[in-house]
């Protein structure tokens, strides 16, 4: 199971790229898909679900290239996009059970699936309201079941947690996990922990290309030495931020605890131990840089 | 002057974003082949065997009639989605959280759909002088009796069709697809009630024909009361008289200046029922009685309700045994079919049942007829939905990412609209199979292929259901209702049955759906 995206780009009208030259190959696992809002990540969703076609480029699902016999992808994808709608006047089994004719699933193996999947999104209690009833997080679980009817081995996900309370959010991470064995999953997002409970692979994206693809530990590996704890007044804060690279601050008894991101420490600086935020961050800024220089 | 400012912005602002998007390109495009008609003789104004010299009291006249009576009609359907668009791009919300308050809104609303109403008018009026110069039938121009009737008729037409629009939108059963259907008739008593009753109606048609009949009375004593504005009957038009235009004293523009009052008056009714956006509020007609009130309209109140219990440990997902996306495709129209009738109301069936039963067991064919034309626009709502629904309701990317959607589910739901097609007209067909009237049973065969495919045909490209509530409104009308020659795609009276040109429609419309949904798609 083999997904080759080779050198894919997407121009928009107008020669707006929304992503340029990107390459990569995923095999079985979650992989986390992070970058900042418009770095390509839905345009890139969009031409891995076969929603709409590289500009130049070409993707291949196990050998085959997508664009000369997309339905062996599509036979074999679970899409949640960052936006979609349903049915209001159906309930949810209904829903499920047109998207699984749709999909070309049989009546019988998709009253069972849409029965476990339910349960497992939590809706089994409200399966006979109509859809136009749910709120937006349950629109939201209505959407992962869906993209899980047809048991799919390559699993697309898009902002999926947006709108999920926390318990749903931590709910749905671990039946990521619980379903990256034999599958390949990606799942584009901004949040940083969601790829952090999940993902085995992370690719990093920005202004459409590729600036990082390597496993957490990796990633982490890249920041270490590099991520330190700095303890300065208020009044100096904006100073620093013009200075240095600062991940996260919080306001203590002493002053601003904030936590910087540089080669060499800031005068009265401790180190500590590097989070995936941190790899992000430092990652984009040494691309920005690049990209400035 | 500062709720001037505030007006003016918000129509500002709802002007331009409905003149920068493409499908206003088609609004003018409409205005233009208005204009061309006019031109060229395709669309004639005729009293009798009469028309007028082409002065430019003439020109103004007939380009202004041409206007109000075909921009009152399919401009209600173009400016008919101001709050609809609020509330889609979610801009409605943020409004409602301002002190702006319920007239304020409807008026702005009224105003842009007025806006962009007068602006078709403007390229009507901005052409006569060129349909004058064109027809070279008199070269004096005269620009004060070739845009006066644009004025003091063109623009209080737009202004009550532009308000009436606003006010459909607020009313919670007019605002979808039945207030669309419903329109068309309140257009045609519209001008029935000015014509019998001899009053000026909205469109100005009663204002200019008395002009223009007194004028040719004059010349001619025998012309009787003919006046028509029609399609293709300049032939019939064969002698001229010449017309000086109307004679617009203060009473005349006093009255066509109701019509504006009329409009800021609807404006102000509407307002009394605009939701301002309270989803509390904006309840939907189709669903009023299915679920509890609260519930009903706001999500959260369901969410809240029946907030998930914490379940540690789900069941685990059962892999598939056969393979996704196998061809079974009668299951597949089998859920279309369940989806396109799904939420109609139970009398909805009742009158469905009634029409079917009263079809097949009246005692004439006239009657027949006549129930069977009843039976195929009742659920003219229910086709409207083909080839749009993916669109409305945002669900392209989970179906269109879909294997073979293009060869299963686009021809699934083409044949469950013949399906609803057979078995609501099903009654009178079962009588003509008794009886074996095979023409008859061949030209209602063509009816029922003919409406699906005009359904999804007209959705697919353009998205919405409103051009098939209109379009096949107007031609149900004139075609099965009125006999008219061409239209009659139910084959009502043998003279105007015409089943081979509408089965090769069907073709031609269904191979255009499929062309639309592929080029929407990235891959077939």
């Amino acid at each position: 199971m083999q997904l080759v995206i080779d050198k894919v780009s997407k121009c928009y009208s107008g020669g707006n790229w929304a992503l340029k030259g990107f390459t990569l190959e995923l095999n079985p696992g979650v992989l986390g898909l992070l970058g900042p809002n418009g770095a390509g990540k839905t345009t890139l969703m969009s031409i891995l679900a076969t929603i709409t076609r590289a500009t130049e480029g070409r993707v291949t699902w196990n050998g085959s290239d997508v664009a000369a016999n997309p339905d062996e992808l599509r036979t074999a994808l679970g899409f949640l996009p960052q936006d979609f709608g349903v049915y209001p006047n159906l309930n949810v089994v209904e829903f499920l059970e047109y998207l699984a004719a749709v999909k070309g699933l049989d009546a019988a193996t998709s009253r069972r699936r849409i029965d476990e999947l339910l349960s497992l999104v939590n809706l089994a209690d409200v399966r006979k309201r109509p859809l136009g009833d749910y709120s937006g997080g349950m629109k939201q679980r209505v959407g992962i079941a869906q993209a899980l009817l047809n048991d799919p081995q390559l699993l697309i996900v898009d902002e999926p947690t947006a709108g999920l309370d926390p318990e749903e959010r931590v709910r749905f991470r671990n039946l990521l996990s619980d379903l990256s064995g034999e599958r390949i999953v990606i799942l584009s997002t901004h949040i940083v922990s969601d790829v952090e409970a999940t993902a085995t692979d992370i690719a990093l994206i920005a202004q459409g290309t590729l600036v990082a693809h390597a496993s957490p530990e990796e990633l982490l590996r890249r920041v270490e030495g590099k991520v330190w704890e700095w303890v300065l007044p208020s009044a100096e804060l904006n100073v620093a931020k013009q200075k240095y690279l600062i991940s996260n601050t919080s306001r203590r008894g002493d002053g601003v605890h904030a936590r910087v991101l540089a080669d060499a420490p800031p005068v009265g600086a401790q180190p500590v131990t590097p989070n995936l935020e941190d790899a992000y961050l430092f990652c984009l800024a040494h691309h920005r840089a690049g990209v400035a220089a | 002057m500062k709720h001037a400012r505030i007006l003016y912005q918000m129509v500002r602002a709802d002007f331009l974003e409905r003149v920068r998007r493409y499908s206003f390109l088609l609004t003018l495009a409409f205005a233009a082949y208005l204009a061309w008609g006019s031109a060229s003789g395709l669309i004639v104004l005729r009293l009798g065997e009469y028309r007028g010299v082409f002065n430019s009291a003439w020109v103004g006249s007939m380009m202004t009639l041409v206007g109000t009576l075909f921009i009152s009609l399919v401009g209600f359907y173009i400016v008919k989605n101001a709050i609809l668009r609020d509330e889609q791009t979610r801009v409605g919300r943020i409004l409602a959280s301002t002190p702006m308050s319920r007239v304020f809104y409807t008026l702005a609303k009224t105003l842009s759909n007025f806006a962009v109403l007068a602006l078709m008018i403007a390229v009507l009026a901005a052409t006569a002088p060129f349909i004058q110069f064109f027809r070279a039938e008199d070269t004096h121009y005269q620009l004060g009796r070739l845009l006066a009737p644009f004025l003091w008729v063109g623009i209080p037409a737009m202004a009550i069709t532009a308000a009436v629009a606003v006010l459909f939108e607020t009313l919670p059963v007019l605002r979808g697809g039945v207030g669309n259907v419903i329109y068309f008739f309140v257009w045609v008593a519209g001008f029935a009630l000015g014509h019998e009753k001899g009053i000026d109606d909205f469109a100005g048609f009663e204002v200019i024909a008395r002009s223009m009949q007194a004028a040719l009375r004059k010349v001619y004593p025998a012309y009787k009361e003919d006046f028509s504005l029609s399609l293709g009957d300049s032939i019939l038009a064969t002698k001229r008289f010449l017309w000086t235009g109307v004679d617009w004293t203060p009473a005349i523009v006093l009255h066509r200046m109701l019509w504006i009052l009329a409009a800021l008056a609807t404006a102000v009714v509407a307002s009394l029922f605009f939701h301002r956006f309270d989803p509390s509020r904006a309840w939907s007609f189709r669903r009023a009685s299915k679920s509890p009130a609260a519930a009903r309209t706001n999500g959260d109140a369901l969410a809240t309700a029946v907030e998930p219990r914490v379940r540690p440990s789900p069941r685990p997902l059962t892999p598939l045994t056969q393979g996704a996306g196998e061809t079974r495709f009668w299951q597949l129209v089998g859920s279309e079919l369940r989806l396109m009738l799904k939420g109609q109301r139970w009398w909805w069936y009742v009158v469905a049942l009634g029409l079917l039963i009263a079809s097949a067991v009246s005692p004439t064919v006239a009657a027949r007829d006549g129930v069977l034309t009843a039976a195929w626009l009742w659920p003219a709502l229910v086709w409207s939905q083909m080839g749009a629904r993916e669109s409305r309701y945002a669900t392209q990317s989970l179906i269109f990412s879909s294997a073979r959607t293009l060869q299963r589910q686009l021809p699934a739901v083409w044949v469950a609209g013949f399906v609803v097609a057979l078995i609501t007209g099903g009654g009178y067909a079962l009588r003509l199979l008794v009886i074996a009237d095979w023409h008859r049973l061949l030209a209602w065969f063509a009816g029922a292929l003919f409406i699906p495919s005009l359904a999804l045909a007209l959705g697919v490209w353009s998205g919405t259901s409103k051009p098939f509530e209109a379009i096949y409104t107007v031609w149900w009308y004139l075609g099965p209702l009125n006999h008219a020659p061409g239209f009659d795609f139910i084959g009502t009276t043998s003279a105007t049955s015409r089943p081979v040109l509408y089965i090769v429609s069907s073709a031609i419309l269904v191979s255009a759906a499929y062309f639309g949904r592929r080029v929407r798609m990235a891959y077939a």
